[in-house]
């Protein structure tokens, strides 16, 4: 079933003296469930066609359809409560909260959610123990390891229960080790709990265990291959 | 809040000492206009005067309020008044064997100004009493800059004067630079410090002048004063007055202008009638009831110049508003560093979390709550350091208030204008609620552009910045 639509979609930014043509006319549909990386090199669109699927930016042209539904005609704050209800991020710099333990960083979301402070904990404590980390609850980002920042930015991402996971360039900053036991812990999320997981990657150990490979290159799809 | 404690710490620390500064110097430029109202309503003027039309113009004898006892009883029946004190007033020239001074003579009746005056607190020890020999007549209460003009005061230094400074603490060193001038005497002020400025180094005369002045000074007992005016009939007459105390109000021009003597001596002089008097003065709860009241006794007391503190002293009336606009312009200026400084902070704050703004709106933080974030940290600050600086200040003005702050250096020029040289700092509970509803409120509006400007960032423009 068809869950993300992208229609034509362009972006241009408007430098002081050149037009740059980020994405440049881009079509491609993602099914649930689906464990898809977009490849490319250093300036090829990756995360400007992220941040364009999370709502986060705007497409200059073209349409991105999410559950049968527009983007562009989402107001801002409207946008802000989509995201916050059906897309979870994680960032290549985990970009964590340096004050919060991560449990509390976990909780955040479900905070601004208003979730009972029970159910809030349970799921935390579910999450944190879904990757790997039940034992670092209370541990600030400071005293974890890069691989387990990414792993609490991941669990923190799960919290609300989202339909996609974007993660734009998630393994960039980890060891090998760490990258394995991420991209397992994704594999196991997106299967059981069948949440489609999109991200930006040119770390060939992440592209190896993706099922679908979208290649791009100056804003442009090269090449769109499924694995079985 | 406390992810650059240094940052907060420098911040509350810098609105603190603020506030304590501008607050305290608030209090002393209270205190000492406080203390001058307070001196000329108790001391010297009380807060309504009654007068015959024309008497305060002309200040001519036969000017006189007649049934005096009754316009007292019509004024003491308003609920605000206090007390009243019926006086005549002359003017005189005292002589001393050296000197002439024109000075004013007020016939008073001592208890009766007791109960609306505190002119009998200002005797200096030692030097007699407030009309307090009963039976006695022709009793001058004077003060003491009159005292000193008319060589009445004689400065001295004898062993016990010696002795007294060195248990004070001036050191040895100094009090033998004083030894040339032990046991002379001195006329006058003028003549006593010009020696001892020329004995001792400018610092010990900064340091120590005031004690060694105060030591050498000395009351000639059994002075007399010879008073020359003018009767009822406008003949000359006058008796010779001893003195009854030396009074110190601070105030040069009144101690050398007002001599306090009992009514019924200037009555049996001036041959004025016991039931008339030149002026009643009036006495009320509240000094800012004291102008209503005089507009109420002058529609009932037609005839009479019925006045407030306010008109009879438009300046003191000017110093209090003047005071008033000045502690604004203070609270202002302070209100805009705190200002100043909050909005420079968290726009530091903004900048230094432009990423994690980015990623707390990408993960579903609403404009709202950004907003109320970044109002919430700054009205964090400033209420912190502004209740610690209003804190401090008050526990500060208290622990000062109490023993006051002496400026003897300038005590001179101070008393010249009827300043106290010893100042007590004061500040009403007012003036300390509204500080703090005002810090809170610039808190909250100085957090507004740094919010508004967290409120403009761009999620994905936000997660790019490094």
């Amino acid at each position: 079933m068809k869950v993300l639509e992208l229609r034509n979609v362009h972006k241009i930014y408007n430098s002081s003296e050149v037009k740059v043509h980020a994405v440049n006319g881009v079509s491609i549909d993602f099914d649930e469930g689906e464990f898809a990386a977009i490849v490319g090199p250093s300036g090829s669109g990756k995360t400007t066609l992220l941040n364009m699927i999370g709502g986060l930016d705007q497409p200059t042209e073209g349409e991105i359809i999410v559950n049968k539904v527009n983007l562009a005609a989402y107001k801002s704050s409207q946008l802000i409560d989509f995201r916050m209800k059906n897309i979870g991020f994680v960032f290549q710099s985990y970009n964590l909260i340096p004050v919060l333990t991560a449990a509390e960083n976990v909780e955040f979301i479900m905070n601004l959610q208003k979730w009972p402070k029970k159910e809030r904990e349970e799921r935390t404590m579910e999450l944190l123990k879904a990757v790997g980390l039940g034992d670092r609850a209370n541990s600030r980002p400071s005293k974890l390891s890069g691989g387990q920042q990414q792993r609490v930015a991941v669990a923190r991402a799960l919290a609300s229960k989202p339909r996609f996971i974007l993660a734009d360039e998630p393994t960039a900053n980890l060891d090998s080790k760490s990258t394995e036991t991420l991209i397992e812990i994704m594999e196991n999320l997106n299967r059981e709990e069948n949440i489609t997981f999109i991200f930006s990657t040119h770390d060939a150990r992440v592209v190896k265990r993706a099922r679908r490979v979208i290649t791009i290159e100056d804003g442009k799809v090269l090449s769109d291959e499924r694995k079985n | 809040m406390w992810r650059n404690r240094t940052r907060s710490l420098v911040v509350i620390t810098s609105i603190t000492i603020g506030i304590f500064a501008g607050v305290f110097a608030v209090g002393l430029m209270n205190g000492t206009i406080e203390q001058r109202v307070d001196a000329a309503l108790n001391q010297e003027m009380a807060h309504i005067q009654v007068n015959r039309e024309q008497f305060r113009e002309n200040f001519e004898i036969n000017l006189t309020i007649n049934n005096a006892d009754s316009v007292s009883k019509l004024i003491l029946r308003n609920e605000d008044v206090t007390g009243v004190a019926q006086r005549l007033l002359v003017n005189a020239i005292a002589n001393t064997a050296s000197k002439s001074v024109g000075i004013q003579l007020n016939g008073i009746d001592p208890e009766a100004e007791k109960k609306i005056l505190s002119l009998d607190k200002t005797l200096i020890p030692g030097t007699g009493s407030y009309f307090e020999d009963p039976g006695r007549h022709n009793l001058a209460y004077i003060g003491q800059d009159l005292a000193k003009d008319l060589n009445i005061i004689r400065f001295s230094l004898d062993e016990a004067a010696i002795d007294s400074l060195a248990s004070g603490g001036i050191p040895p060193e100094t009090l033998s630079k004083l030894d040339i001038l032990v046991n002379k005497q001195f006329p006058g002020e003028k003549a006593f410090s010009k020696e001892v400025q020329a004995a001792l180094s400018r610092t010990e005369v900064k340091k120590y002048g005031a004690d060694i002045m105060k030591r050498a000074w000395h009351f000639r007992d059994r002075s007399k004063i010879t008073m020359t005016f003018l009767d009822k009939n406008l003949m000359q007459t006058g008796a010779m007055f001893r003195i009854a105390g030396i009074y110190d109000v601070n105030n040069s021009v009144f101690e050398k202008s007002q001599v306090f003597i009992l009514r019924t001596d200037l009555e049996r002089l001036t041959g004025i009638d016991a039931n008339s008097c030149h002026q009643i003065l009036v006495k009320v709860n509240d000094r800012d009831e004291a102008l209503p009241l005089a507009k109420k006794l002058r529609t009932e007391m037609p005839g009479l110049q019925v006045e407030s503190w306010k008109e009879i002293s438009p300046d003191l009336a000017m110093m209090v508003l003047m005071v008033q606009k000045f502690n604004g312009v203070f609270l202002l200026i302070i209100l805009a560093a705190l200002s100043f400084g909050i909005v420079n902070t968290m726009l530091m704050v903004v900048l230094e979390r432009t990423k994690e703004l980015g990623m707390l709106t990408a993960i579903g933080m609403n404009k709202r709550r950004v907003f109320s974030m970044i109002m919430a940290e700054s009205v964090f600050l400033s209420l912190v350091g502004g209740v610690a600086g209003m804190v401090i200040s008050r526990l500060f003005i208290i622990s000062v208030a109490s023993k006051g702050i002496s400026i003897s250096s300038v005590s001179e020029g101070f008393e010249a204008m009827g300043f106290s040289s010893h100042i007590y700092p004061s500040i009403s509970g007012t003036f300390f609620i509204t500080v703090t509803i005002l810090i809170i409120i610039t808190g909250i509006l100085s957090a507004i552009y740094p919010a508004i400007k967290a409120l403009k960032l761009d999620p994905a423009d936000a997660l790019r910045t490094e």
